[in-house]
This record gives structure tokens, C-alpha cells and sequence, in this order.
């Protein structure tokens, strides 16, 4: 551990807002996703094309994390309001935006996420109630199915990193390999998820994902034992730098309120 | 003469819905604009069995379905963002009381848009391949579901992609942050698919919380994406959003958003949150009663507000409102 304190869910956001390149038009769900865009934005992408699912660009946040897409910390300083139809369909859908970042309740190893329910065991052939409803696909699904590529953010624990998702709310890689050719989707898939503990990112062939690296107070075993598939390590896995005070500081400027503060 | 089209909420509500309707709101995502206060009188008239078309889920349909009031729901998101799950709509859905058919948030205005162009469906490559597409509320033994979003020929490449279904709601009741006595309707804030629902919907009740002189429309007219022409009604209703925000005019109640959710969250809590914050109220007034003075104060102290100041010269008084509601006559 550096002489820097931070949170695991700081270096998460960091790690994500580092995937974000200046000039990029992307796209942020709400909640931590939408930090680490804003990160990326005050820290080393300061010309990133940023913009909301519901059409609100050219904001960013004032007085901490926005409660959602319309809340007057974002509304507060915006140079556009559009709509749904413009963000994520002429800017998502029709596969001009670079990145996007999503959020996952679980997980699968080919990246499909699921934010849609949690069931006991399998769905089956009949369409069942949930036993815990979750709150859907958001425009997750279309920015997974549009942006040239997503990222995607999630805490990393064996529950939610499962073999197979039981219901795709967004598309990854489907059943891997070039599963998504087939649909033709104007977007290339997940570029890595980034947890709590490390960054996997895909098999170039399989797109099986695997641990390309882990955070400075993680491990190998301890990604291993968290995630629920049999997790392959990359050829030349390595610790992912840790934040720099100049990161910190930027991501500390954003997330006002401390929503990334709280120790896990 | 124009007629203003001002009307009473309870008299919107008698006259424009009904038991089983299909019924569309939600303007602005979970924490923003939203006729919420539409909600609240369709429950104090008891309507039930509704189905509900809402672009995002909001407070509103959380109150809805956790009082029992709707059976179905059509949604693209059905959280309330930051604030977390919604219980009330959370609880129907695991009952097997309430059907939710997902779809994504941009689903809901290309179907929006298929119901305002009349077009018999929408192509479109997205939702296809997850389960969204294979997996059907409405139609739960339909797996994959060939129904919901069926997959068609593209005829010029050859290229199968997602035909998706058009809406055409029966009413929807739609937030504005500033309207005029007929209707003409100025949104501050993302419109988010206000647009295309206003001219999806069979017949629109406008719910303002402001009502501005008309010379305000003919200032902004590139502003006034819902013209009169397909609006039936309009209510004046001060704080209709609440306890979500409204640009310009004022925040959202934290407070009010956690105790609401928390309360959904249980049969009791329901009970009890509807005779406290539904069946409360008589009129306008007692409305705002019931929110508390200083709590509008508070929440009106938004950094957003100087979004309105171009639109201020032209905002009525309440005593100005009610006198065009009575003549019936528009200013």
C-alpha cells in the first residue's frame, strides 16, 4: 500500500476513468459510472465528449453525485438538453459514440451483464417472477449493443461474477467467440470489466474474459476466490499502478459528497 | 374567443381515464419531471387495473403498483437511480401482482416514435440477443418469445434485426415546467421522450407548474415542443413533480424520495403513506400544506434557477390562473 489512502471503490472508479481517452464521445450511466467518466473528464481527458443517456450534454456534476440523470447537480451547468431518442439513438445506437461505461448487479465470463432480476437457480421455459427485482436494462442495453465499446464497473464478489447470468440485460459477448456477429450490432463488446479488486478484460479469440491485472492491495488468489467461474490469468498479468495524488485529488473534486469514501 | 383549457386535476382524472386503460407517464427519469401529482389523484378516484406505459419508472409508477393500482407496466428502467431500487414496483413485481415488460430506455421512444408516425413497426438493432427480446411478461410461455420483439428480414441488406411494437397510449399525462391556458408547453431540462409521446398518445393532459401569458410562447416558439394543437387538457399544479426535481424550479426532496420508497417497501408502510400523502389533501392549497411552506421554500432554492429567469416576466400569479380557469376564456 503507497502512503495514498483510498478506497477500493476509488480505484475502481479510477481505474475505469483511465480507459477514457480525451476527445472521446462517451457515454455515463448514473451512479459511480457516471464519477468515473467525470473523473477522466477533470483529470486527463478534459475535452471528452460527455454526455447522459437522457440527453443532458456538455455537463458537469455541481455539489457532488447526481441522484440520477435529471437531477439539478447535473442540470445546473448544461450546454444541450435533448432527449432519450438523440443520446442513445442517434449518438449510441447509430455506433458513433467511442465508450461506454455500465453498470452490473452480476456478471458472466463473456461479459453479459445482468441488471435485470435475480432468480433461484435457472429461469426455465416459463417466464417467472424474480425473487429479488433488480431495476433493468436502462440504456445499458443499448449502449452495450452500440458503443464501440463498453466498460463495465462492478464489486467484485463470487455472486455476482457467475458462469452464466441467468438473464442477459445487456449484451457482451453472448456465448462467446464471435457470438455477436450475428446480430449485427453496431458496437464492439466490452473492452474490460473493472472491479473492486483488478481489470479483466477479454480473450482476443474466445473473449472468455481474464485477469489481465490486480490492484496494489489485491491478489491473484483473492480475484480467483471472488469470482464464480474458473478464471484464467492472463500471460503477463501485473498490478495495476496505483492512484497518483494528482488522480485522487481530480476524483475527490467530483465525487464532492464522498460516495466512493465509504470503506467496504 | 380561445377557450383556456385549464381544468381542475380531479376533473382531468374523472373526465380523460378509466379502470384498465392504458396510461402513459413518466416524463423525465426516475428523479426528474414527472406528473406524479396525476398519480396520486388516480389513486384517490380508485382506478385500477391500469396499464402503464412509463418511458423510465418514476415515483409515480412506484406508487401506482405498490397500492395495487396497476397490473402492467411497460418500462425501459425501473429503479430510481441513486435512490436505489423502487420498492413499491419492486413488490409487485415479485408478488406475480404486477406484469413488467422490459425493454431499454431508448425501446421506449423508437416504440413512442412507431405510435407518432403510425409506422406498423420500428427496425432496430439493439435489444436483440438479450432477453430482452426472449423473455416475455406478457407472454411468459413464449420462450424465446417470437411476440415482443420479433426478429425480420432488413430487405435491403438481408440482415435480421428487431421489429419493434408502436404505442399508442390511451392518455398521457405529461409534466411541463411552464405551459399556457391552451397548452403550448415549454420543457426545462432533458425533454427525454416527452416529444414523441405527446404525439404517440391517443389524447394529453398537461401538467404544469407554471402557467405563463402567451407572449411567452410566441417569445420562445422553437422552445415549445408540445403545441396546443394535441393537447386536451391543462392543470395547473404547482410542485406536480414532487418529490423529484423539475429544472429551474426546484430540487429533488431527498427526504421525501427515501421516506416515500421506504414506505412502498411494505403493505403497512403503503396503507399508511396514502392516507398521509394521497387521501390528505383537498385541494391545491392544502397540497402545498401538506409538503410544508418552508420545505418549498428549501427546495425552490435550486442552483438551477436562474433557467427560468427568461420566462419570469411572463409567469401568472395563482390568482391569475384562477381567473382564466373560471372565464374559461385563454389570455
Amino acid at each position: 500500500m503507497s502512503a495514498l489512502d483510498y478506497t477500493r471503490q476509488e480505484m475502481m472508479a479510477i481505474a475505469t476513468g483511465r480507459e477514457i481517452k480525451d476527445g472521446e464521445l462517451a457515454i455515463f450511466g448514473v451512479g459511480l459510472s457516471m464519477l468515473a467518466g467525470y473523473f477522466a473528464q477533470a483529470h486527463h481527458a478534459p475535452n471528452v465528449r460527455a454526455m447522459t443517456e437522457g440527453g443532458v450534454f456538455g455537463a458537469t456534476p455541481v455539489g457532488g453525485l447526481p441522484w440520477g440523470i435529471e437531477c439539478n447537480r447535473l442540470s445546473v451547468n448544461a450546454t444541450s438538453f435533448t432527449n432519450a431518442l438523440d443520446a442513445l439513438g442517434f449518438l449510441v445506437a447509430s455506433g458513433r459514440c467511442d465508450v461506454g461505461i455500465i453498470g452490473a448487479a452480476e456478471v458472466d465470463k463473456f461479459g453479459n451483464v445482468n441488471t435485470t432480476g435475480i432468480w433461484d437457480g435457472e429461469i426455465g421455459e416459463s417466464f417467472r417472477p424474480p425473487k429479488v427485482r433488480l431495476p433493468g436494462a436502462g440504456g445499458a442495453n443499448d449502449i452495450a449493443s452500440g458503443a464501440k465499446r463498453t466498460i463495465i464497473m462492478a464489486a467484485h464478489e463470487s455472486k455476482r461474477f457467475a458462469e452464466k447470468v441467468s438473464y442477459i440485460s445487456s449484451p457482451g459477448y453472448l456465448e462467446g467467440g464471435n457470438a455477436r456477429d450475428r446480430f449485427g450490432f453496431p458496437g464492439g463488446g466490452p473492452a474490460a470489466i473493472i472491479t473492486t479488486l483488478g481489470i479483466l478484460r477479454p480473450h482476443p479469440e474466445t473473449k472468455e474474459f481474464q485477469l489481465e491485472s490486480w490492484f496494489a492491495f489485491s491478489s491473484i488468489d483473492e480475484i480467483k476466490a471472488n469470482t464464480g467461474w474458473d478464471l484464467k490469468v492472463a500471460p503477463h498479468a501485473h498490478v495495476v499502478p496505483e492512484p497518483t495524488e494528482s488522480e485522487l485529488a481530480a476524483l475527490r473534486r467530483v465525487d464532492v459528497t464522498g460516495a466512493l469514501r465509504k470503506k467496504d | 374567443m380561445t377557450q383556456s383549457k385549464l381544468i381542475p386535476l380531479a376533473e382531468a382524472v374523472r373526465r380523460y381515464t378509466w379502470d384498465g386503460m392504458q396510461y402513459a407517464s413518466g416524463a423525465a427519469l426516475p428523479i426528474g419531471s414527472d406528473a406524479i401529482a396525476f398519480g396520486r389523484e388516480l389513486l384517490r378516484q380508485g382506478r385500477r387495473d391500469l396499464h402503464a406505459i412509463f418511458h423510465c419508472n418514476s415515483q409515480q409508477l412506484n406508487l401506482l403498483a405498490g397500492a395495487g393500482a396497476a397490473t402492467k407496466a411497460e418500462c425501459g428502467f425501473s429503479g430510481l437511480e441513486v435512490f436505489g431500487f423502487a420498492n413499491g414496483l419492486r413488490r409487485a413485481v415479485e408478488s406475480g401482482r404486477l406484469a413488467l415488460e422490459d425493454y431499454s430506455n431508448l425501446a421506449m421512444p423508437l416504440r413512442f416514435l412507431g405510435g407518432a408516425l403510425n409506422w406498423p413497426f420500428v427496425p432496430a438493432t439493439t435489444n436483440i440477443g438479450s432477453d430482452l427480446q426472449y423473455r416475455s411478461a406478457f407472454a411468459p410461455d413464449d420462450y424465446p418469445a417470437k411476440a415482443k420483439i420479433p426478429t425480420v428480414t432488413d430487405p435491403f441488406s438481408g440482415r435480421e434485426i428487431g421489429a419493434f411494437s408502436p404505442l399508442r397510449p390511451d392518455l398521457a399525462a405529461i409534466h411541463v415546467t411552464l405551459a399556457d391556458s391552451r397548452g403550448n408547453s415549454i420543457m426545462l431540462g432533458t425533454e427525454w421522450s416527452r416529444f414523441e409521446l405527446s404525439r404517440a398518445a391517443k389524447k394529453v393532459v398537461i401538467l404544469a407548474d407554471a402557467i405563463v401569458d402567451p407572449g411567452c410562447i410566441r417569445q420562445f416558439p422553437n422552445l415549445v415542443r408540445i403545441p396546443d394543437l394535441v393537447v386536451e387538457a391543462v392543470v395547473y399544479w404547482p410542485f406536480a413533480a414532487w418529490p423529484q426535481s423539475s429544472p429551474g424550479l426546484y430540487d429533488v426532496d431527498e427526504e421525501h424520495m427515501k421516506l416515500m420508497n421506504k414506505a412502498l417497501a411494505t403493505e403497512e408502510g403503503t396503507a399508511q403513506y396514502l392516507k398521509d400523502y394521497v387521501e390528505s389533501y383537498a385541494d391545491l392549497d392544502s397540497y402545498l400544506d401538506l409538503i410544508g411552506r418552508d420545505r418549498l421554500t428549501r427546495l425552490s432554492a435550486t442552483e438551477t434557477a436562474f433557467l427560468l429567469d427568461p420566462y419570469r416576466p411572463w409567469i401568472l400569479s395563482p390568482d391569475d390562473v384562477a381567473k382564466l380557469a373560471k372565464t374559461g376564456e385563454a389570455a
